[in-house]
């Protein structure tokens, strides 16, 4: 039996490291599973056998950590999102656990009505009525605001400005980067949802020894 | 605050969490107020937005603030729950721009009929649009994002509003009596009239008009959620007293305590009737505005929240009688100039009666105040021929047409003090009649009545009537002819016409009522406006009615809309009948959706008082008797009114002397 040197696990729980047992046939196995005194961990032997060891989804979960630490971190830096998505995410506590990702996907859903709205509506040949325009983009700069999508905030804020001045040049300009950094969000904070879930998942995992 | 905190600090006594968390709270002294045993934890919101994102976050924040939430994705839905359930809710939440109905509306609607305070929010937080929201009676706005501290603080408004009420009830003067000029009187009664001792330390408290500073505010009678006196109703009688009082003493003199005693009616108190001058004042300061402004081819011009205000009020009450004729706001303008220093008393009259009159909010008042005279006497006289439906309002109006013709020879002067004198007598039971028509009117004019009647209503208060439009139904030559003339008659002409409608169809009148700073009523217009008849000019002009928040109509394109109206008025035959049943049923949807504010003067004029006593029946009968009566039940149901809803006596005023004009008159009264 090879002892490969593992990385020090994170689980305290596991003070020895587990041993990388070598896949062998079944008989040695069982011989092995009387003798071994982790035999209360018997169940990780065969993850162990197949692949990945339980233990090692700990250090997922700390990887997802970091995943998600630096996917914000990235967000807030660039100025896609602001404070007010921090206001969002202390919302979201025991009674609601999926309060961002819930109103995030009304979000996406009433915005990406608005945007197809706002694009009809300057494509039109004999677009004329800028005040309608002006109602969804209203709405489309009130809910990215609540959100705390700063960059789609200014630029709507760009877009009115236009729409102000009747430059429906400006506004399809305007159209065109709203749609770009929305679906940039929209990609990111999918993201970010994947990784959440992850960290669901990792953080579910119940080791034996783990009181 | 300190009092406010003492006070929430005393109510939420019980529930230490909820003082912890709002952080101005500190342990007080506690204050015997008992407002509620979990004060400001429980408070009941209701928010009301579009955006279903917003209005989620919205709601799990307030959910942490620890209030009880509701949430609407509709106004029209919303108004609906506020009025099934009128005591179950404490602060509404609202935006600003709804797809169904526009947020002002939704605040005019629920200051009239429930008096909560209204927090507006926008992600416009434009000046011009927070000034709007204030001017309509917003209690705050808002900008979105909003955060959770705005959200915590939303309490206050509540406190402030019952304090004030409870002050203005049960102590003398009231906090939100504390207008400049009536300081001075109010003060020097205040000793005098206090009715406990907890007034003296009130004082201190009245002397900031609605400021929270009031140091130590015992308070302990103030008890905004239990020990509510009994509202005071202004009926007509009562109002009519108190205006003829009012002209008696003069406007500039006139005292709360002297009015009293003047009116010398049994269980009014000073507070009550302070309160009610200071509204009354104020509604003269908006027909003065008005008159000042566009002189009197525009008494519309005004505030545009006053035109709102009056409109949605004067919309209930003139709508039956704008239905029924129209008078011309530059000849309601006029007359107004003219009896605007007229004793309040003839104003108050003529305010009711006018606010019939002129489609415009603005006009109305003006207006109302001579036409108010006017109209009264010819109301008198016309109420008795008046019929009570609604679809026979236009009886009253051609009475009120064939008085309108008496009246151009009476003179504007004379009409005023004349009217002085009717008013108290006549105007007693024409008023009334008048009023509940009116206020009948009013109810219907939220609802889809409203637009028509708006519709015949819309009484360009400074456009001349284009008399191409003229439709041949409505003796168009009036309305051109008319307009022109400067004065008051060019008013009248402009609603003549669309009274003299011969056929009842002329409530829908929609004379321009574009008044010119009245967004609404453009707005309205447009909408009435059926398509057919909207002339190019007056399609522009609804449009700009539509859009514009400036207040300048175009006379042209005004006078295009009243062609409209007009013009209108064969096709409002047909939706003459259907008045009366608006009235019965609740078209408040289809109300809504016309933005009933925007419409006419007369709505503002009119509904004003009437309307702010809320419309709650309207019963479809317009004949000035029944206006009187709705009119006196509206007060009932509501005393106090915000003093931005100014008085819709005007409207009434207007709508009653619309009524009168005969249809065939109205020609040789513009060509005087």
């Amino acid at each position: 039996m090879s002892k490969v040197k593992q990385q020090k696990p994170l689980c305290v729980w596991n003070p020895k490291p587990l041993k990388r047992v070598k896949p062998t046939n079944k008989k040695r196995l069982r011989e092995r599973e009387k003798t071994n005194p982790f035999s209360f961990l018997g169940q990780l032997i065969p993850l162990a056998k197949t692949g990945l060891p339980l233990w090692m989804l700990g250090l997922a979960a700390d990887r997802l950590r970091a995943d998600m630490n630096r996917l914000l971190s990235f967000l807030f830096h660039q100025g896609i999102l602001d404070e007010q998505f921090l206001q969002l995410q202390q919302l979201q506590d025991e009674t609601s656990p999926n309060f961002v990702s819930e109103v995030v996907n009304i979000y996406f859903h009433e915005s990406e009505k608005l945007l197809r709205n706002l694009r009809s509506l300057l494509m039109d040949r004999e677009f004329s009525d800028y005040n309608k325009m002006g109602i969804h983009l209203n709405q489309f700069m009130g809910s990215s605001s609540s959100i705390g999508a700063k960059r789609i905030r200014n630029v709507c804020l760009a877009f009115r400005a236009a729409s102000d001045q009747n430059n429906r040049a400006g506004c399809l300009s305007a159209l065109e980067v709203l749609e770009h950094e929305y679906c940039f969000l929209k990609n990111k904070l999918h993201e970010l949802f994947q990784i959440q879930q992850q960290r669901v998942l990792a953080a579910g995992v119940r080791y034996p020894m783990q009181h | 605050m300190a009092t406010m905190h003492r006070v929430v600090q005393s109510s939420v006594s019980t529930s230490d969490a909820t003082t912890t968390s709002y952080g101005g709270l500190t342990s007080c002294k506690a204050a015997d107020i008992v407002i509620s045993d979990q004060f400001p934890a429980g408070l009941r919101v209701l928010v009301v937005d579009d955006d279903i994102t917003c209005l989620k976050i919205l709601e799990q924040m307030l959910h942490r603030c620890r209030y009880h939430v509701t949430t609407c994705p509709q106004a029209k839905v919303a108004l609906n729950l506020l009025r099934e359930r009128k005591g179950c809710f404490d602060v509404i939440l609202s935006d600003v721009y709804m797809p169904d109905m526009d947020g002002y509306k939704l605040l005019e609607h629920v200051g009239l009929e429930m008096d909560l305070p209204v927090i507006m929010m926008s992600a416009d937080g434009s000046t011009r649009a927070v000034m709007k929201g204030i001017r309509h009676g917003a209690c705050d706005y808002l900008i979105k994002p909003i955060r959770e501290e705005e959200l915590k603080n939303i309490w206050q408004h509540v406190v402030r509003k019952k304090w004030n009420e409870n002050k203005e009830l049960e102590h003398s003067g009231s906090l939100d009596d504390t207008d400049q000029h009536k300081r001075g009187h109010d003060d020097a009664e205040y000793g005098s009239s206090a009715n406990d001792a907890t007034d003296t330390s009130l004082k201190p408290l009245k002397k900031r008009s609605n400021s929270k500073e009031g140091d130590d505010g015992e308070i302990d009678n103030d008890d905004p959620s239990t020990s509510k006196k009994p509202r005071v109703v202004w009926s007509v009688e009562l109002h009519q007293q108190f205006v003829s009082a009012v002209n008696q003493l003069g406007i500039d003199k006139a005292v709360p305590k002297r009015i009293l005693e003047l009116m010398n009616v049994p269980g009014l108190t000073r507070e009550n009737v302070a309160s009610h001058l200071q509204k009354f004042r104020l509604y003269l300061k908006r027909i003065s505005g008005v008159a000042q402004q566009g002189g009197i081819a525009n008494p519309l011009c005004g505030p545009v929240e006053a035109n709102v205000k009056i409109g949605s009020l004067g919309s209930f009450n003139i709508q039956p009688l704008a239905a029924s004729g129209q008078i011309p706001p530059q000849t309601l303008a006029a007359l107004h100039a003219e009896l605007l220093g007229r004793p309040a008393g003839n104003l108050v009259v003529a305010m009711d009666q006018s606010a019939l009159l002129q489609a415009t909010p603005h006009g109305p008042k003006c207006i109302q105040v001579d036409h108010g005279v006017a109209f009264i006497q010819h109301l008198v006289k016309s109420e008795s021929s008046s019929s009570k439906h609604f679809s026979q309002s236009f009886a009253p109006v051609e009475d009120v047409a064939s008085g309108f013709r008496s009246w151009p020879s009476n003179n504007i002067d004379t009409a005023g003090p004349s009217n002085s004198g009717g008013l108290s007598t006549q105007n007693g039971n024409m008023l009334i009649d008048l009023l509940q028509q009116q206020q009948q009117l009013q109810k219907p004019q939220q609802r889809s009545t409203v637009s028509e009647l708006r519709r015949s209503i819309n009484v360009q208060p400074s456009c001349h009537v284009v008399p191409s439009q003229s439709s041949a139904s409505f003796q168009a030559g009036n309305s051109p002819v008319s307009v022109t003339q400067n004065g008051s008659y060019s008013r009248t002409a402009v609603i003549d016409y669309n009274f003299l409608s011969s056929q009842s169809n002329c409530p829908s009148l929609n004379i321009g009522q574009v008044s010119d700073g009245n967004l609404q009523t453009t707005g309205v217009l447009s909408g009435h406006i059926p398509p057919a008849s909207v002339s190019p000019s007056v399609s522009s002009c609804s449009v700009n009615a539509d859009n514009c928040a400036s207040q300048q109509v175009q006379t042209s394109s005004i006078t295009a809309i009243t062609f409209k109206a007009s013009r209108r008025l064969p096709g409002f035959v047909h939706s003459t009948s259907n008045i009366p049943d608006p009235y019965g049923s609740t078209k408040s949807g289809d109300l809504l959706n016309q933005e009933p504010f925007n419409n006419l003067g007369y709505i503002n004029k009119g509904t004003c008082l009437p309307a702010k006593f809320a419309v709650d029946e309207f019963q479809s009968h317009l004949n000035s008797s029944s206006h009187g009566k709705v009119f006196s039940e509206n007060i009932g149901t509501r005393v106090k009114q915000e003093p931005s809803m100014e008085f819709g006596d005007n409207a009434k005023v207007g709508i009653p002397m619309l009524q009168q004009f005969p249809p065939n008159d109205l020609m040789s009264v513009f060509t005087e």
